[in-house]
């Protein structure tokens, strides 16, 4: 080999060798993990009756100083919704009260979380809050990346007396308490966020359809079914009986399907011998699956696999589908005045259960804002996090804004917010019917996107009929959910 | 039949097919225009449309501006506007002023690994932007160019340098060195050889790989996305603001759309007559 080869081929290799350095110190980002994030297995000091007790010691909101973090500036990243048009009008205010200045930056969902994980993984500390869903902080938190909010609410120099923890919706709560160990179900250890606003599932109508066609609101799977095939073709061409998710993401399982699957007795996971095994051909399962694929076959759109939340909703307020199986609030945004063609025919009643009389279940989505554990300003941002979970704050932004469905009790029980929506028939009540069964029915787990993906996928192929049963792509979906989870080693975390 | 009257019907039926012709073309054309311009023309039908009205109705409908004044009056969607206009066209000037000069270096100097060099450049386009943001994003974040006009300015070489500079160097290396070395025996220096005799050759590349360049910089999404955010917000990222949480706004994404490619196409018409010439003449270039 000439001198010139080698010399050549060295220089490559010190180019590739120095590029892969760069890269992976710059990817890792620093090595210190603050000791306050919330790890695995760690426990927050702050159930909600704790922080009463906190609550009592602490001092009021007239007497606490508002202005000790004066001069520094919080980074806050939102995700474009509701309640953070809400937050947004009302910084001058919060700068006024605490001298706090705030630089925000506000993202679609869609490229949303794309932009967090990597602001995240670099440890800079920015954002200092983040607003989050409870699935992408079990993500989050296994890395390291949260702050455990126990910390601040359990400090009664830090919190106010009449900050009243226990008025927050404490379903919504628990729902963001997580211990970090995959198959522990939420409600217990690090409380990784607090919520702003959340949503749970319900069957919302189009009165209109029933009252035409004689119809009365289904209650059960039997009764759904059957209103499903009175109402195809209901309002002319191209309308349908009822609007589900149906695109090929996690999102189409988590509104109705997880819900009804829960109803029907099955679950996620199970765990045996350390390990996380996956449940989802189990006969309640099998059963339940085959429910929902009838159900889409005989009242769903033609186009339901390509359905999100959006098409869901805007087909409900287009007079398309008679009903849909989603979030309570995804159909509010349609009944507004003047919101759809349909604005002011819509109304919402409990899902239906396998007989009348039944709990039905729900499953939880919580908008929710959390601390990154690499922020350099956590007191500061505590005191942002703590102005915008207020009662006051959270009244506001239901009543005098369009944040939906608040995560006070105070407000849910204010007459002005019962007022507000007296023009959606039966959300309230529905509310009421479900909040006390909601949780979150999934198994957290580090792998969660990945799964229900797949999930999704696996359903979209059985109704397209790429299986010979129900059955066949449920012990497929099985197989490969079980590879997904299998390195999840329980024994590391006892 | 006389010979008189058959050349007058064959004059005939030779105009016929002309007028057939004509009209043949014409249709297709003006088939080709509704095609090409339908998009364009859904997008204003959109602007116009209630929310209530737009899964509902096609071209019967109740026109009103609301769209219009929720965009343009109700968001800062004119700050994203020019946020992105000083980030877009900094970038375009930051690549012809640095692009050109590397691009006549590397057509009319001899050095080793000319070659090499100017593939590197090229091979910036190859990866996708997403691979290399993390680094990027971590470097930035440390040397403080995130979410900052130079810092976006900066990163958009990559989409918009070697676009201008491979255009450009074919231009270079078309024009005869004779004309150089002519002028400079006429007494012109160096620089006013340069501007004076090859920047008016070069026009049609450099005017045509700009627009481009600006137009693939404007339209920058993953960069903008990742790298700024609370200062800086372009109008990729706020355009889909529309998309709320609780609905689809097409109306509103169309009104922000129709804005967004204002610049794109207003630059077009006023460059027109170079535009066809420069990529042509760029793209023989052997």
């Amino acid at each position: 080999m000439s001198q010139t080869k080698r010399f050549k081929q060295g220089v490559s290799i010190f180019l590739v060798l120095t590029l892969a350095i760069g890269m992976f110190s710059g990817c890792g980002g620093s090595a210190q993990t603050p000791p306050s994030s919330a790890a695995p297995g760690s426990s927050s000091p702050a159930p909600q009756s704790k922080v009463a007790d906190v609550q009592q010691q602490a001092q009021s909101s007239d007497d606490f100083d508002w202005k000790q973090y004066e001069g520094a500036t919080v980074k806050v990243s939102f995700v474009q919704h509701t309640v953070a048009d809400a937050i947004v009008s009302k910084l001058p205010e919060f700068t006024e009260k605490t001298g706090i200045q705030v630089e925000y930056s506000i993202t679609p969902e869609a490229s949303y979380f794309d932009k967090l994980s990597t602001s995240l993984s670099s440890r800079s500390g920015d954002p200092d809050l983040f607003m989050s869903g409870a699935y992408q902080l079990w993500d989050y938190s296994t890395a390291g990346f949260v702050e455990d909010l126990g910390n601040f609410l359990g400090d009664a120099s830090k919190i106010t007396s009449d900050y009243d923890f226990e008025d927050i919706v404490p379903s919504a709560v628990a729902a963001l308490r997580w211990n970090g160990i995959p198959g522990y179900p939420v409600g217990e250890g690090a409380q990784l966020a607090l919520p702003l606003a959340f949503e749970i599932y319900s069957l919302a109508y189009n009165t209109r359809a029933f009252a035409e066609n004689n119809l009365e609101v289904p209650k059960t799977y039997e009764d759904l079914l059957k209103v499903c095939d009175a109402l195809q073709g209901w309002n002319g061409p191209g309308s349908y009986a009822i609007a589900l998710r149906g695109a090929r993401d996690w999102g189409t399982i988590h509104p109705g399907y997880m819900s009804t699957y829960a109803n029907f007795g099955a679950v996620d996971f199970a765990q045996q011998d350390d390990k996380l095994v996956s449940m989802v051909n189990s006969p309640e399962a099998i059963a339940m699956t085959e429910f929902w694929v009838e159900l889409i076959k005989r009242g769903g759109s033609s186009s339901w696999s390509n359905y999100t939340w959006y098409e869901a909703g805007a087909d409900l307020g287009a007079g398309k589908a008679a009903m849909m199986f989603d979030a309570d609030n995804n159909g509010i945004h349609q009944n507004w005045d003047g919101a759809s063609q349909e604005a002011g025919n819509i109304a919402w009643t409990v899902m239906p259960v396998a007989k009348e009389g039944d709990t039905p279940n729900s499953n939880y989505w919580t908008w929710a804002m959390a601390m990154n554990s690499a922020s350099k300003n956590k007191d500061a941002a505590w005191m942002f996090l703590m102005y915008f979970t207020s009662k006051e704050f959270a009244h506001y932004a239901s009543v005098d804004m369009n944040s939906l469905d608040p995560a006070r009790t105070s407000v849910w029980d204010s007459d002005a917010f019962k007022s507000k929506m007296a023009k959606q028939p039966g959300y309230i009540e529905t509310y009421n019917a479900t909040i006390d069964s909601t949780t979150i029915l999934f198994t957290p787990q580090p792998y969660f996107f990945e799964t229900t993906t797949e999930w999704a996928a696996t359903l979209q192929d059985i109704v397209a009929g790429q299986y010979g049963s129900v059955k066949e792509g449920m012990n497929a979906l099985k197989a490969k959910i079980d590879k997904a989870v299998s390195d999840i080693d329980l024994s590391a975390y006892y | 039949m006389s010979q008189q009257t058959q050349l007058l019907d064959s004059s005939q039926n030779r105009k016929t097919m002309l007028i057939l012709e004509d009209f043949g073309r014409n249709l297709g054309l003006t088939f080709y225009a509704l095609f090409a311009l339908f998009p364009l023309v859904w997008m204003v039908i959109c602007s116009l449309k209630a929310d209530a009205e737009m899964y509902n109705t096609v071209f019967v409908f109740t026109p009103t501006l609301d769209n219009y004044k929720a965009v343009l009056l109700g968001t800062d969607y004119f700050k994203a506007f020019f946020q992105n206009l000083v980030v877009s066209g900094g970038a375009v000037l930051l690549t012809v002023v640095a692009g050109v000069p590397a691009a006549y270096a590397l057509a009319r100097y001899d050095f080793k690994k000319k070659e090499d060099v100017a593939f590197q450049i090229l091979s910036f386009k190859f990866a996708p932007e997403i691979m290399v943001i993390l680094p990027v994003f971590l470097i930035f974040q440390k040397i403080g160019l995130y979410d900052t006009y130079f810092g976006l300015i900066w990163v958009y070489q990559l989409i918009t340098m070697p676009l201008l500079i491979w255009v450009v160097r074919g231009y270079f290396e078309d024009i005869s060195v004779e004309v150089e070395q002519a002028a400079q025996l006429d007494g012109y220096r160096w620089f006013d050889v340069f501007f004076k005799t090859l920047v008016p050759l070069i026009k049609p590349g450099l005017v045509a790989s700009g627009l481009l360049a600006f137009i693939f910089a404007w339209n920058s999404f993953t960069f903008p996305l990742v790298l700024s955010g609370f200062n800086i917000q372009t109008i990729t990222i706020t355009s889909l603001r529309y998309i709320a949480s609780d609905t689809v706004h097409y109306g509103q994404v169309a009104v922000a759309a129709l804005i967004a490619v204002l610049p794109e196409i207003t630059a077009r018409l006023f460059i027109q007559k170079h535009l066809v010439r420069g990529l042509s003449f760029g793209a023989v270039k052997g």
